[in-house]
């Protein structure tokens, strides 16, 4: 009878626990199923982003007759956010829960305000556009509702992708995180490319109808997919929620983070070398339409190009992380391959080389991929346990305000030269030039800046005969060995 | 099992635990109320239904 009764309440349990959003145990490894399932969450941030630099850009300025730089500055509001992001990921790392969970209550937060933005964008672009009685209402309404839209959006994309890298790192040992990064980072690629030609099928030809149909199609689709992606992924911590933490302000836990370790230096590298590479993303398809008479077709696919570059970077990152190579190495060899990439696509207009061209994109691409795969997982790699959140917030704060920043600039840069007086006597690559030249500045000044880090962090390990944090240390003869090879390579760079 | 007069079931989570996970839903549906208002005015703007 008891044991009847016991087994009754056991399998009401299970069959409650089935609905119940947490991961039941931590687990020890996560396979790779549940983590192709997380990084959904990156779909959904490309895809937002396509939608608003992308798709919105185009039908606000063709379709809408909303002034271009009425679009610009809404566009760049998501951007103002960014910085924050450093502060969200803090946030998550002291959140404090009776279930004993971090990240998901942020995700789930960000996720709304990505998919309230995107509910009333449509509504709020037309009535900015003066679509039928709108015409009469105050311009504030259209303009006010535009902003809220685009802002909301902003913040729900910036929190999701912070918290939701947060929570992947979490989720995984040292020696899996470059797996992670390659994943997260080719998901993103997917949400991008996949959403930019869903978008340009379904909105052809354009009506109103449609827009609502698309923006607000996108919105569920962000919910679906993130409640997909963050379904029994964190685990329930009872211990946690009942300890009582005292958490640093977020200075000192900045201070923390900082302190007696090269986390500046490779936020610096990070915005150097994504704006090196981020410059010309929107100018390389008007440079081969323009100077090297390429067709709408071929500079679509020069897109193609890159993002495949791009792809292959991510995969040779993740090949040589995971069979244990420097991350900050990895970063630096793509940095080096940007150098010869922008020479090729800068010598390619003049020389009227359509294959230079190409294969400088693709370099391009490739030494992108393995920026940004090499200095994300030495971020994550860096981040204490404890503030993960914190590391990855930075992180974003920097190459979002960066990405951001190199975009808009070299556009501005190509506009004032091409508003010049006399501009019409230029060369057809002249206002492409000073951007591209530019971008290789910058990438030189990252590679400095990166040999300087490795010099810093040896000298690092040399003080506090520090072992980097893995699970499977070395045997004592090849630490040993690893470390006099540093102090060879501290001494042979004229070093102490 | 049932002897936690914390826990409630059929999920064994503890009052507050329960409590939060429904915080989550309610929150859920205000925002979710709060956006759909705020489309229906915008939507009136544009396209009055209401004479």
């Amino acid at each position: 009878m008891f044991s009847f009764r016991d087994t009754a309440l056991r399998k009401i349990q299970t069959i409650g626990m089935r609905y119940m959003p947490f991961a039941d145990v931590a687990t020890e490894a996560v396979p790779l199923s549940r983590l192709l399932r997380l990084s959904l969450f990156q779909v959904t941030v490309g895809m937002a982003l396509v939608l608003l630099v992308g798709t919105l850009n185009r039908v606000m300025i063709v379709e809408l007759g909303v002034p271009a730089t009425l679009v610009g500055v809404m566009l760049a509001l998501p951007l103002v956010f960014a910085p924050f992001r450093a502060l969200i990921g803090y946030k998550s790392d002291i959140h404090k829960s009776a279930l004993g969970w971090r990240r998901v209550p942020y995700i789930w937060k960000g996720t709304m305000l990505q998919f309230g933005g995107f509910a009333i964008m449509p509504f709020a672009l037309l009535v900015l556009s003066g679509f039928e009685e709108a015409a009469d209402a105050p311009a504030w309404i259209g303009q006010s509702a535009a902003a809220l839209a685009f802002l909301l959006v902003g913040a729900g994309v910036h929190t999701v992708q912070t918290v939701g890298l947060a929570l992947a790192t979490d989720l995984v040992e040292v020696e899996e995180q470059p797996k992670v990064v390659g994943l997260m980072y080719v998901m993103l690629l997917v949400g991008m490319i996949g959403s930019a030609l869903v978008f340009g099928w379904l909105l052809e030809p354009y009506t109103p109808g449609k827009l609502v149909q698309v923006v607000q199609g996108a919105a569920v689709v962000t919910v679906t997919l993130n409640l997909l992606a963050l379904w029994k992924q964190e685990p329930r911590d009872r211990a946690r929620a009942a300890r009582v933490e005292t958490h640093p302000e977020f200075r000192d836990a900045w201070r923390m983070l900082v302190e007696g370790r090269t986390a500046v230096g490779l936020l610096v590298v990070i915005a150097l070398g994504t704006m090196g590479f981020g410059m010309a993303d929107v100018l390389l398809e008007p440079y081969g339409g323009q100077v090297l008479d390429l067709s709408v077709a071929m500079t679509t696919r020069l897109t193609a190009v890159l993002a495949g570059g791009g792809l292959i970077g991510f995969a040779v990152a993740s090949k040589v992380l995971l069979d244990g190579a420097d991350p900050v190495d990895v970063a630096w060899k793509g940095t080096l391959i940007g150098i010869p990439a922008f020479l090729l696509i800068i010598a390619a207009g003049p020389m009227g080389q359509t294959a230079m061209f190409v294969i400088g994109t693709a370099l391009a691409g490739l030494g992108a991929g393995l920026f940004g795969h090499g200095t994300l997982t030495a971020t994550m790699r860096a981040a204490p346990r404890a503030q993960v959140g914190l590391a990855l917030g930075a992180w974003g704060a920097v190459q979002a305000t960066a990405a951001g920043i190199a975009v808009a600039l070299g556009g501005i840069i190509r506009d004032v030269i091409v508003a010049l007086p006399g501009s019409e006597f230029f060369r057809p690559e002249t206002p492409y030039t000073p951007v591209f030249s530019l971008e290789l500045a910058l990438l030189a000044i990252a590679l400095v800046v990166i040999l300087r880090l490795k010099r810093k962090q040896a000298r690092l390990d040399q003080t506090r005969h520090y072992h980097p944090p893995r699970q499977d240390r070395p045997d004592p003869p090849a630490a040993q060995n690893a470390f006099h090879a540093a102090e060879a390579a501290t001494q042979s760079r004229g070093y102490p | 099992m049932s002897d936690d007069p914390d826990k409630v079931w059929p999920t064994g989570l503890t009052l507050k635990e329960a409590e939060e996970v429904h915080s989550y839903l309610i929150d859920g549906t205000r925002v979710f109320g709060a956006i759909a208002l705020l489309a229906h005015v915008l939507v009136a703007v544009s396209t009055p239904w209401l004479g």
